[in-house]
């Protein structure tokens, strides 16, 4: 006891006596919804990825007009536009696009493009892009690390699963009648969970009548054997239709929080065996979510701390007003990316 | 008001305030102004530091004391003898009321400053706002109105055409890259009052003059001297993350960016900084001479030369010029650095021993198409006294009244205010006027502006760093660029570049 009370007095003279703990904040109830950012022109935010620096990064996804170059675009975890970066090298006259899906381990981020149908890597410290593999006739749409260090990729225009190498070199690792998307709507968000050992992988539609209707869509679980051969493929969840599931986050309960970015506009929450646990807001349509931005092509759920940031993008719309990233309340945090020490392109 | 685009002091009265700094009159309060001063470095200067901050403004203290608070070793150098940059207060009397010569003004969306301020303990004080303003014609006469615009139907109806295709536009625009909307290069070959001329179906003259009356105090400048472009991208920087910005956000003064003021003026923001900061401020420190060798930087100042690992210059941008710079600006930075100029301004108070104007019924607001008032706003201190009137006289009543002897100019400013509020106004007890156009380490007031041509081709430049040298400053902001809350921002976003080079 004398040595704490000799150590409180050492503190106290050096002024190290911490403050009082200010009183806990109560967190906002669950599903509560706030406008953590607008994004700025071109707007159509897909992804928001929540780097390992703090910060916050998401990519324009389309733009109105044909060849206007995407960006990338960095805020602070509370908000902040930082920084932005004009995506270089893109075909004049194309539709660009750009995701910012994932990052390296040393902290270059890793940008989908679209219009060159490429992964990219954009060094924030110095601006720098380097361009890392070349997925050809794909539409590169969101990237998980997985074992070995490679990087795999949903291709939302064809039912296959890529895998890059850390050397760059992509082929086609799975494909299935499953990630056959109807009328254009196909494979969307994957994660890699290290302990099941499996990717978990949304589809928002399926030609191969998957479902009771084309316009049902799908959370499915990929096994990822040991030799790293895919197992095989199954459903975890069907959605209702027109939901068109996109992005997804998974808490650290194990519940899956997933945007489903159709007619719906809702926010669904499965637990960790793909059973429906809740949806918000609780009628469809609407995306009523009682901020002054209404869900509208919700893309994606990613974890700042208890909330879900959710990429907005109003891709049929069009609405400027309502291409936002929007923080929603979910009461937990997120599991952790999986980010292995060998997630780094070589060379 | 139903039409938000037509606030009064939207459209004329935030003229005054508007400027990136909504402006008053100064000096500071002289036992915090002491203060800082002997708190700052004397003597010679440290030989190395991780981080040199070029300039001691809102910007350069803000980046300094984030770069400092992880443990960096920093230095700011600043060519003064005080710190502020265009933040300057101004004592009135024994009594310490105060008053602003440069930024003042403080309004909602403006998070950062307004977050500042409160952890500094600054508080503000809401704009006095209460009764008519005051509208004086050339052609009408006088006349006392109630609600957003003054009621001349000549102007009405091409005004709020204008404001709304203004809101529309700049909604459009990216506040991190104006130059890559596809009507970028069209709207900045154009000038703002080249588009009013070829937008308006009334009055053409008219609707111009009273633009005017917004561009003079926020810009320093006329709407013939301003890219098109480049105002659309001022006004869509007139919000935050959350609130697209606006006309009436920039020009209001309620819900707007003139709605408060500091108590104890706004120099109290950087000072206090300061204080804290301690003896990492060097002032009368002029930066001579940056030079790149080696993987350091040299900064040769007129205290000595410093080492560092990376400088952040925060200073406004024709001021970079005057530096000798080793390796060159590239082309393209020296190229954007000509061309922005900086505002003509200069703010001139008068003092009287009260506001007589509000027994009127008046809120000490007018404007007037003509004279050296053309924007006047009540900047009577917090406690209601003594009274003050402020006229900005920006633009090309800076260029006519700006040059005359200060006897000539006070008397037409007294003039003004007189033919908005009565004779009485001719006899203040004290007249104070500050001129930014004649402060060196400024070049003028309240920002730096883009003429038509120049957005487009070398704006992509602004935040890019110059190989260890980064880039603060309100200009280089993407909200409130031009104001204390675009200062704040850029000085946490140059920060945070630099913290990440130094991991």
């Amino acid at each position: 006891m004398k040595r704490l009370l000799l150590l409180a007095l050492a503190l106290a003279l050096v002024g190290f006596v911490p403050a009082p703990a200010p009183a806990a904040v109560a967190a906002p109830p669950r599903w509560t919804t706030t406008v953590f950012a607008k994004v700025p022109a071109p707007g159509y935010p897909a992804y928001v990825h929540v780097h390992t620096n703090g910060r916050v990064y998401a990519g324009t996804y389309a733009a109105v007009e044909a060849g206007t170059p995407s960006r990338v675009l960095e805020w602070s975890r509370t908000g902040t536009l930082l920084r932005s970066w004009e995506v270089p090298g893109q075909p004049a006259g194309s539709e660009h696009g750009v995701q910012v899906a994932n990052q390296t381990r040393s902290g270059r981020l890793v940008v989908l493009d679209t219009s060159t149908s490429s992964v990219r890597t954009l060094n924030t410290k110095t601006g720098a892009w380097r361009t890392v593999a070349h997925l050809p006739g794909a539409v590169p749409n969101y990237a998980t690390w997985g074992p070995g260090g490679a990087l795999f990729v949903t291709d939302y225009g064809a039912g296959r699963i890529w895998k890059v190498g850390r050397s760059g070199r992509a082929k086609v690792w799975f494909t299935s009648p499953a990630l056959e998307g109807a009328v254009g709507f196909g494979t969307t968000g994957i994660v890699f969970r290290k302990q099941e050992r499996d990717l978990l992988i949304t589809q928002q539609t399926t030609a191969d009548g998957g479902g009771a209707t084309p316009t049902q869509g799908f959370l499915y679980r990929l096994p990822v054997r040991r030799g790293g051969r895919p197992g095989e493929i199954e459903t975890l969840w069907t959605s209702q239709p027109t939901d068109l599931p996109d992005g997804f986050g998974i808490g650290r309960s194990g519940h899956i929080y997933i945007a489903n970015a159709g007619l719906t506009n809702q926010i669904v929450e499965l637990d960790a065996h793909g059973v429906e646990v809740d949806r918000f807001p609780d009628a469809p349509l609407s995306g009523d979510n009682g901020s002054p931005v209404p869900f509208d092509t919700p893309c994606s759920a990613t974890f700042l701390g208890t909330r879900i940031l959710v990429a907005n993008q109003s891709a049929i719309q069009g609405d400027a007003s309502h291409q936002a990233i929007l923080a929603v309340e979910v009461g937990e945090r997120g599991r952790k990316p999986f980010l292995p020490r060998r997630a780094v392109f070589v060379g | 008001m139903t039409n938000p685009a037509l606030s009064r002091r939207g459209l004329l009265s935030g003229a005054a305030g508007a400027a990136g700094a909504a402006w008053g009159v100064g000096a500071l309060t002289a036992d915090a102004e002491a203060s800082v001063l002997a708190g700052t470095r004397q003597g010679s200067l440290p030989a190395k530091v991780d981080v040199v901050v070029v300039g001691a403004g809102i910007a350069g203290l803000v980046a300094a004391r984030k770069v400092a608070r992880r443990g960096h070793d920093v230095l700011v150098v600043e060519a003064r003898k005080r710190v502020g940059g265009r933040v300057l207060n101004h004592i009135l009397n024994r009594q310490g009321d105060v008053i602003e010569s440069g930024g003042a003004f403080i309004g909602p969306t403006q998070t950062h400053i307004a977050r500042l301020a409160e952890r500094l303990k600054v508080p503000t004080f809401l704009e006095y706002n209460t009764g008519n303003s005051v509208y004086v014609s050339s052609t009408t006469g006088r006349m006392e109105y109630s609600g957003t615009v003054p009621p001349d139907p000549t102007i009405l109806p091409d005004a709020a055409i204008l404001l709304t295709l203004i809101d529309q536009y700049a909604a459009e625009i990216a506040v991190d890259a104006p130059w890559a909307h596809p009507r970028a290069k069209e709207w900045d070959a154009l000038t703002l009052g080249e588009w009013i001329r070829s937008n308006t179906l009334v009055n053409p003259t008219g609707v111009e003059n009273l633009i005017r009356s917004w561009t003079q105090p926020g810009f320093g400048a006329d709407p013939n001297e301003l890219s098109f472009l480049f105002t659309l991208w001022y006004v869509a920087c007139s919000g935050d993350e959350q609130n697209v910005g606006t006309f009436s956000r920039n020009s209001d003064t309620a819900n707007g960016a003139q709605e408060r003021r500091f108590v104890g003026g706004s120099q109290l923001i950087p000072l206090r900084l300061a204080k804290k900061l301690g003896d990492i401020v060097a002032l009368k420190a002029p930066v001579e001479r940056i030079v790149q060798r080696d993987g350091r930087v040299l900064v040769h100042t007129g205290r000595g030369v410093v080492q560092a690992k990376r400088v952040i210059v925060a200073a406004p941008p024709p001021m970079v010029l005057d530096i000798d710079w080793f390796p060159k600006l590239p082309v393209r930075r020296k190229q954007l650095m000509r061309a922005l100029d900086m505002g003509q301004l200069m703010k001139c108070d008068a003092v009287y021993s009260t506001p007589f104007w509000r027994a009127a019924g008046l809120n000490g607001f007018g404007l007037n198409d003509a004279g050296a008032a053309r924007a006047v706003f009540d900047n009577t201190p917090p406690d209601g006294g003594p009274g003050v009137l402020l006229a900005f006289v920006g633009g090309a009543t800076w260029r006519q009244y700006g040059v005359l002897p200060q006897s000539q100019r006070r008397q037409a400013v007294l003039e003004g205010f007189a033919a908005m509020f009565g004779p009485q106004a001719l006899s203040p007890i004290d007249y104070v006027e500050h001129d930014w156009t004649k402060e060196r380490w400024s070049g003028g007031g309240p920002t730096a502006i883009h003429g038509p041509g120049s957005l487009v081709e070398f704006g992509p430049t602004i935040r890019t760093p110059h190989g260890r040298v980064h880039w603060a400053g309100t200009e280089t902001s993407t909200y409130w660029s031009g104001y204390m809350d675009g200062a704040v921002r850029s000085g946490e976003r140059a920060a945070t570049e630099v913290l990440d080079r130094l991991r």
